[in-house]
């Protein structure tokens, strides 16, 4: 697409597009402003993880901090075990969630664009309702408490945000639109059975719009924390956003009750969170997103701009 | 009939296929509707949802004599849904034209990758990043401008705070989605344009705006469907769930989270969350036919 729009601008000389007048650095400036604004939040939770502890709660945070320490890093290493094991729940969850979700969307996908499968329509509909109406979180919640008794159950963390309208009208508009039917029913014809031609034939081909899909859920279970809140209690099934949402309520306990007896701080130890240990952990929390995500970039707008036609 | 059995047998693979998605929208999207009949029961824990006894519309009636909560979260869900909506729409619209407008394109591509990233960051993480520049003793702003503003008390401030949020969140994502667009529309309109004579300004009037007018209407109508609905996460994260802000930062969503941390009232809940769905599916219902109306191809259903 570009690269023949800069083609046809070859011949004008010069072309709107490539004409660099002084509008151009005022513009180049705002969007620099704004770009700023969008990255010095992130860049300040680097710094104050790195900022001696001292310098935060007497100059408070800052850009430019006095003095710089590891010290918070290296409380963080005091969660330790914990954290240990949060990383891998969220790893987990994000792994299979993702993965399971991928499968049993494409393959419902796959089946309501079938031709002739009187199905289909039915299907259709019964993908449709859930985005048109739903039981609430409260409904949820008791349900799956009460009724399918799976509080503190790490299946709750990943079967709810499993499958999602959208997402698999995504799949289906890409799987009508992009993959030819005639390459389908060539491998039938060359005898190749239903399950064989998708998982051989569509499946490599659905590729592109997998990625994307796949890395919204991958973001997605990374970043719930509402059902580990609503559902998890035992610490070994605890994610890391539910160990980021339990340091602020300790932050917050210690601050509302200032006459906590110093032997009860004292019983907690190493585990009152100081500011430059809350933001290394902030880090280890949202570090792999932020190196993961360039990579993906290019497959989620095109997933996004298919997405936002009917299939 | 028995055609209709043939074909479901002829397509058996399919009806596999579709199996496993099936069983996971059964029984956790569809059985959870169900727990909506506790918006007419007075719910005990003990009974079940089933089991409780049925109280008619006692909740619903509950529901309006409580006014104070109830007409504060509505005003304050339809409030956030209006700003972020309007704000959200015209800022992700500016940025996209500014990005499309701008000629050095590597360095485009770099500012809008870091635009996007914060829509990556949960809210979890979000408000320590948000504590760091608004805590009374420690925050940027108050040591920036010498203030001592406590904005964990100060309601007032919150509509604004959570603005600034949420659009640091959404708008450089929002954008990519008209990006699109732009980058659909022939060259050759702006040339022909530039050679009668039109200015940029003129040219993005003339033709940049009007080809993302079907784009913004689409987007726009489609969202009316979640006008009852809100980011939990920055409602219940960002704002520390402070009770001392509730007046301007409490949602039915956040509400709700709260009411089942609680164990307040279900029955109550449950008719606040029936509500709810309730008009998100009209509005939703309405805008689809709209939206069906004037660009078929747009259209979810």
């Amino acid at each position: 697409m570009s690269a023949k729009k800069k083609m046809k601008n070859a011949d004008l000389v010069p072309s709107r597009r490539e004409r660099k007048g002084v509008g151009q650095y005022i513009l180049g400036f705002f969007l620099l402003l704004y770009t700023l604004f969008c990255a010095l939040p992130i860049l300040l939770v680097f710094i104050a993880a790195f900022t001696d502890e001292k310098a935060i709660t007497q100059n408070g945070f800052s850009f430019f901090p006095e003095k710089w320490s590891l010290a918070g890093m290296n409380s963080v290493l005091r969660y330790g075990s914990q954290l240990l094991t949060s990383y891998g729940v969220t790893i987990f969850v994000t792994v299979v969630g993702t993965l399971l979700g991928l499968m049993v969307m494409a393959m419902f996908a796959y089946a309501i664009s079938r031709k002739g499968f009187r199905l289909s329509k039915f299907l259709s509909v019964y993908l449709l309702i859930p985005m048109l109406f739903n039981g609430g979180q409260l409904s949820c919640y008791v349900i799956f408490t009460s009724y399918y008794h799976m509080k503190d159950n790490v299946l709750l963390l990943i079967l709810p945000l499993c499958v999602t309208t959208m997402n698999v009208i995504i799949l289906r508009t890409y799987i009508v639109n992009s993959i030819p039917l005639e390459l389908m029913e060539a491998a039938k014809i060359d005898g190749a059975g239903e399950y064989r031609t998708f998982f051989q034939i569509t499946l490599p081909l659905l590729k592109p719009s997998m990625a994307a899909v796949g890395f919204m859920m991958a973001t997605t279970y990374w970043n719930d924390w509402q059902n580990a809140l609503l559902y998890i209690t035992s610490d070994d099934k605890k994610p890391l956003q539910l160990l980021l949402v339990n340091i602020q309520k300790s932050i917050e306990f210690l601050l509302n009750n200032a006459n906590v007896p110093a032997s009860a701080r004292a019983a907690m130890g190493g585990n009152i969170p100081q500011y430059s240990a809350t933001m290394a952990t902030v880090i280890v929390v949202i570090g792999p997103i932020m190196v993961i995500y360039p990579f993906f970039q290019k497959y989620f707008i095109k997933g996004l701009t298919v997405g936002s036609v009917k299939g | 009939m028995k055609s209709f059995l043939k074909n479901i047998w002829h397509h058996r693979a399919h009806v596999i296929m579709a199996l496993p998605a099936f069983l996971i929208l059964l029984f956790f999207s569809y059985v959870p509707m169900s727990g909506l009949v506790m918006a007419f029961k007075s719910y005990d824990y003990s009974a079940g949802i089933w089991g409780s006894p049925w109280n008619g519309i006692e909740n619903f009636k509950f529901l309006l004599a409580s006014k104070a909560t109830f007409i504060n979260m509505t005003k304050n869900t339809l409030m956030y849904y209006f700003i972020f909506t309007i704000l959200g729409t015209f800022l992700n619209v500016v940025l996209a034209i500014a990005i499309d407008q701008f000629v050095f394109k590597k360095c485009a591509k770099v500012m809008q990758t870091i635009m996007i990233i914060p829509v990556f960051i949960s809210y979890a993480a979000v408000q320590f990043i948000v504590y760091a520049f608004i805590s009374t003793d420690t925050g940027i702003l108050n040591n920036a401008l010498g203030m001592n503003v406590r904005f964990y008390s100060t309601a007032s401030l919150w509509p604004i705070i959570l603005t600034v949020v949420k659009m640091w969140n959404s708008v450089g994502y929002g954008s990519v989605l008209y990006m699109s667009v732009l980058a659909g529309i022939d060259t050759e309109l702006y040339e022909a344009a530039e050679i009668d004579g039109a200015n940029k300004w003129r040219q993005i009037w003339h033709i940049t705006l009007p080809a993302l007018i079907p784009m913004i209407t689409v987007m726009l109508l489609l969202s009316v469907g979640n006008i009852m609905r809100s980011d939990t996460g920055l409602f219940y994260q960002v704002t520390r769930n402070s009770g001392s802000l509730y007046s301007t930062t409490q949602v039915i969503d956040s509400y709700v989270l709260n009411a089942i941390f609680k164990n307040s009232n279900f029955g109550f809940v449950a008719a606040t969350t029936l509500f709810q769905s309730v008009i998100g599916l009209l509005l939703m219902l309405f805008a689809n036919g709209v939206v069906r109306k004037i660009s078929p191809e747009n259209s979810l259903f």
